[in-house]
């Protein structure tokens, strides 16, 4: 039992590091990415097929994982110059499903839907068999809090500030001079460097990755968490994914009362509980359990008026 | 050989016409990319698969069954999720139709599970023109696409429904002003639309297989038509769904055809960086 929690939380760290990313692109400046699988499929592939057909050291693959994720982040805003949101999320989902698609398809390279088995593995041999799983899920828990770190930092910062104007008008927000393009490319690289980051994380930790994993479906896990827990809001986000993961996890638990339910019948439920459930939190709680704070700005004490403004952002 | 590859990518084009034609009547009133029309294909195909193998229908039948069916859960979707929620941003939208086309996919799944079905028809040879191939269905399914362009040209054209559509498709403030009910309009485009999706799926069927997924794997070359001729115009979506059913096809030639859903994005992508506004459509003025 205590085994099989430390693996769901050392899932849920996957899908927390996912979430802050996609918080940092889409809840604080308004970049949709559709194509979260891919970057996750991205940073897996990566690191695995360094480790495993290169033999590079764990140690030198994982931030080369983080690095494709970064690079292929800030290439794919280039795009946002000349789209609108909505078309851009369709590039973004293009990105996704062309990562699968090679995954699946070149095959020489990465085994295809065979799967790609992985040895390699960060700290092997300094702890024993019994205790390797705990030390794992302290290094995705140190990751999920350095991540936690950078995109709240980012969004406390006059860089935040910024961001969220960009969110909620991009051309004002280059009027006022803000170099728009060059804050959407940082911010989707650094996204994307994060989401490299948990797919090296991922393929490391199940050591046999397939293309099947990363279906479109994985984005709707982490829309969900965003979501649910409240876009801009990083503390929101992180009991988002602890929902959508218990969500996840608990129905597998109906099978073993419900007899007339299969293995495939029971996916395909869990699949249709969390779609529903999306729509009614965007229905009913449009903010999430917790949603973004508004900054409110106080006027100097010395002038003697006290001003309170309610900011837009 | 390279006649084939014409003829295939003529029915290629044929099969995704009818629902660029549909998702650009959508997004002309509604004003947001509707990935849930992978869900309604699915749904389309399915239901035709239970009233002609599940039932024993002929296939005909079925096909006019899968229509109204479509239509109905197409209507539901917009009086239960996208109506409710109008008036949130086009990318709010965006993730109600993913989640949708995820809900109706696994729905089909719970009561069919992902086996790959086909109707029950029986086999017949392809026809032979020299070197070229085609099936009966194949004729069929180009012969339905272009009635369906031109019914399509006409109602828009010629009928008074068909120009409220543009209308309300063209400035829906404008369009209340002049009297017209833009709420009844838009049901009256989603119904159709969603016939027309209930169809694709049938005909997909027909030429493909029928499995859940069988409308995401459509949805992407749909998408790039549609965008390709200047999402929001019905005339663009015709000429699109033609481009890119060749281009998928040629790509053949150098490409694996496991390939063929990457091409369509890397269309819409290079466009959308080219000439936005697609080929027949115009420039929008970007807030």
């Amino acid at each position: 039992m205590t085994a099989y929690l430390v693996s769901m939380l050392t899932f849920t760290g996957f899908f927390m590091i996912l979430a802050l990313a996609l918080n940092l692109q889409w809840g604080m400046t308004g970049m949709v990415n559709f194509g979260i699988a891919g970057f996750y499929a991205l940073g897996a592939y990566t690191s695995g097929l360094l480790t495993a057909k290169l033999g590079w050291p764990v140690g030198l693959a994982m931030p080369t994982a983080v690095a494709a994720g970064f690079v292929a982040g800030g290439l794919i805003a280039l795009l946002s110059l000349r789209l609108r949101e909505d078309f851009f999320a369709i590039v973004t989902l293009g990105f996704g499903e062309i990562m699968r698609l090679i995954a699946l398809n070149e095959d020489e390279i990465t085994e295809g839907p065979r799967g790609l088995k992985i040895d390699a593995r960060p700290f092997a041999g300094m702890f024993d068999r019994e205790l390797y799983p705990i030390v794992y899920l302290i290094l995705v828990a140190s990751v999920v809090a350095l991540a936690f770190i950078v995109v709240e930092c980012i969004r406390r910062a006059p860089l935040g500030r910024t961001l969220r104007a960009i969110r909620e008008d991009d051309v004002v927000a280059e009027v006022l001079g803000k170099n728009v393009l060059l804050h959407r490319v940082t911010v989707f690289a650094i996204g994307g460097a994060f989401m490299g980051a948990a797919g090296a994380l991922y393929a490391h930790y199940v050591q046999n990755i397939s293309p099947e994993v990363f279906m479109p479906m994985v984005a709707i896990f982490i829309w969900m968490s965003v979501i649910v827990g409240g876009a801009g809001n990083n503390w929101g986000l992180l009991i988002g994914a602890g929902i959508v993961m218990t969500i996840l996890e608990g129905t597998r638990f109906i099978g073993d009362f419900v007899d007339i339910l299969d293995a495939e019948k029971l996916s395909a439920l869990r699949i249709i509980l969390i779609g529903t459930l999306l729509i009614i939190i965007l229905r009913v709680k449009q903010g999430g359990l917790l949603p973004e704070q508004r900054f409110t700005y106080k006027g100097s004490q010395e002038s003697g008026r006290t001003e309170t403004q309610t900011s837009n952002a | 050989m390279s006649w084939q590859i014409l003829v295939n990518g003529l029915v290629n084009a044929a099969l995704i016409a009818p629902p660029a034609i549909a998702l650009s009547l959508i997004f002309g009133v509604m004003r947001f990319p509707n990935f849930a029309i992978g869900g309604y294909i699915t749904v389309g195909a399915f239901f035709a698969y239970a009233v002609n193998v599940d039932l024993g229908a002929p296939i005909w039948l079925a096909a006019i069954a899968a229509m109204i069916g479509t239509a109905v859960v197409v209507w539901l979707s917009d009086a239960l999720v996208f109506r409710p929620m109008q008036g949130r941003g086009p990318v709010t939208l965006l993730v109600l139709s993913i989640a949708l086309t995820l809900i109706l996919e696994h729905i089909v799944r719970l009561f069919y599970g992902a086996d790959v079905r086909g109707f029950d028809l029986p086999l017949q040879r392809p026809y032979r023109f020299g070197d070229i191939r085609i099936t009966q269905e194949q004729i069929e399914i180009i012969v339905l696409a272009i009635a369906i362009a031109a019914i399509t040209h006409l109602i828009l054209q010629y009928t008074r429904t068909g120009k409220a559509v543009r209308a309300t498709a063209d400035n829906p403030m404008l369009a209340q002003v002049r009297g017209i009910d833009t709420g009844w309009i838009i049901l009256l485009t989603w119904l159709y639309c969603g016939m027309l999706f209930g169809l694709t799926g049938v005909l997909a069927g027909l030429d493909l297989v029928i499995e859940p997924l069988v409308g995401w794997y459509l949805t992407i070359p749909i998408f790039a038509a549609a965008i390709l001729g200047g999402i929001g115009s019905p005339y663009g979506a015709m000429l699109g769904a033609l481009l890119v059913g060749l281009a998928e096809e040629l790509t053949v030639l150098i490409l694996p055809s496991t390939y063929k859903i990457g091409v369509g994005f890397v269309i819409i992508a290079i466009l959308l960086l080219v000439r936005p506004q697609g080929l027949l459509g115009r420039p929008e003025i970007k807030k």
